[in-house]
């Protein structure tokens, strides 16, 4: 964090000092670099997103490192989670032949939850995912294999062809071929990427606000009222935290699927 | 008789978690389509407001789009046919789910 909010909250700061409120803002998205190696900064948000991608990895290899029939330990966790991707997000978009796209499913949508949920760990407390730059390429990557599977399985021009449902009258074909376009090229990945990041960003933003806000309050006065009330709304956003973290993990993944499902199966 | 019931169970779980992907796929789908047809008719109208030096072609252009995108997700969404599904447009549920 290299705004003042940090400094001002952890000192003396408090209503009715003559300190004004050191409301929170994009600056507390910015990071002073942990270490520089030439003109390339080395971010906490960087970290964070190698972290989360190590606990996915060390997760699933502990789990399966030698997996048993009768599953013990953490392998029973480790099915429970692939079995939670498998029956809630492929197969209700996919179904049994989406199967081999479990791996790519399972990985996402762990990592984009770990992701996510550093919001909640004390200490770490910063969503990698409120920094946009983390979430195109993930979007990218979904898009990527979206249109790869498409033309693989229809073919470049059956797959342009397809967007457009059949049976519709051929000069509206005409008129929405630059609205079928542009929302396939350019507002269906906007959509994908920014509603991860607006809703990460945004409960950052409010978790902050109410943090920084109670300790402000925090005064022999009637501050103290005020403080409890912050308080009591920073444990509820919290709470809602918990939620939306596996909420916008389960989205992006759940997305990715029927992406997937309509590049391998046309509309009919 | 248990075992029919916790069949009929995972049947309707099935279909749930079925309706919940569905959903959002078609309600971001909308979404995306409102914004797309307002860019893509909003962009025609300005380039030819821009020739023809008439900026009111712009919002109109605009207004043509979002018409264009609403009247779009009517037909393909907006009427239910057999199995609550609508009858255009969207994928068919096949295999074994």
């Amino acid at each position: 964090m290299t705004g003042d909010v940090g400094v001002l909250a952890s000192g003396g700061c408090h209503i009715f000092s003559g300190c004004g409120f050191p409301a929170p803002g994009l600056q507390d998205f910015e990071w002073k670099p942990l270490f520089s190696i030439g003109s390339f900064d080395f971010t906490k948000p960087m970290l964070l997103a190698i972290l989360a991608a190590l606990v996915v990895i060390v997760f699933f290899w502990v789990a399966f490192r030698s997996p048993k029939l009768v599953p013990r330990g953490m392998q029973n966790l480790g099915e429970l989670a692939i079995l939670a991707v498998r029956d809630q997000i492929l197969r209700p978009s996919l179904g049994r032949k989406g199967d081999s796209y479990l791996p790519f499913l399972v990985s996402l949508f762990f990592f984009i939850y770990i992701m996510n949920v550093m919001e909640l760990i004390p200490l770490l407390q910063f969503p990698v995912t409120s920094r946009i730059g983390f979430v195109w390429p993930l979007v990218f990557i979904v898009y990527f294999l979206y249109l790869y599977l498409g033309v693989k399985n229809q073919g470049a021009w059956g797959y342009l062809r397809n967007m457009i449902p059949p049976g519709v009258p051929a000069p509206i074909y005409i008129i929405l071929v630059p609205v079928e376009l542009l929302r396939f090229f350019v507002f269906q990945p906007f959509t994908l990427g920014v509603r991860l990041f607006g809703n990460m960003f945004a409960g950052h933003l409010l978790l902050t606000i109410f943090t920084i806000a109670t300790w402000y309050l925090l005064s022999l006065s009637v501050g103290l009222v005020y403080a409890a009330g912050s308080f009591a709304l920073a444990i509820f956003v919290f709470l809602l935290e918990t939620l939306v973290t596996l909420l916008q993990a389960f989205i992006f993944t759940t997305l990715t699927a029927t992406y997937i499902a309509s590049s391998v199966e046309p509309a009919h | 008789m248990s075992s029919g019931n916790d069949a009929s169970t995972q049947a309707q779980k099935r279909a749930a978690a079925q309706g919940r992907a569905q959903g959002l796929d078609i309600g971001w789908t909308v979404f995306s389509y409102l914004l797309a047809g307002m860019a893509a008719y909003g962009a025609i109208g300005w380039l030819i407001g821009r020739a023809v030096h008439v900026s009111l072609l712009f919002p109109i252009g605009m207004l043509v789009g979002l018409a264009i995108s609403l009247g779009f997700i009517i037909y393909r969404y907006g009427r239910v046919g057999p199995g609550g599904r609508p009858p255009g447009g969207e994928r068919e549920m096949t295999g074994d789910r």
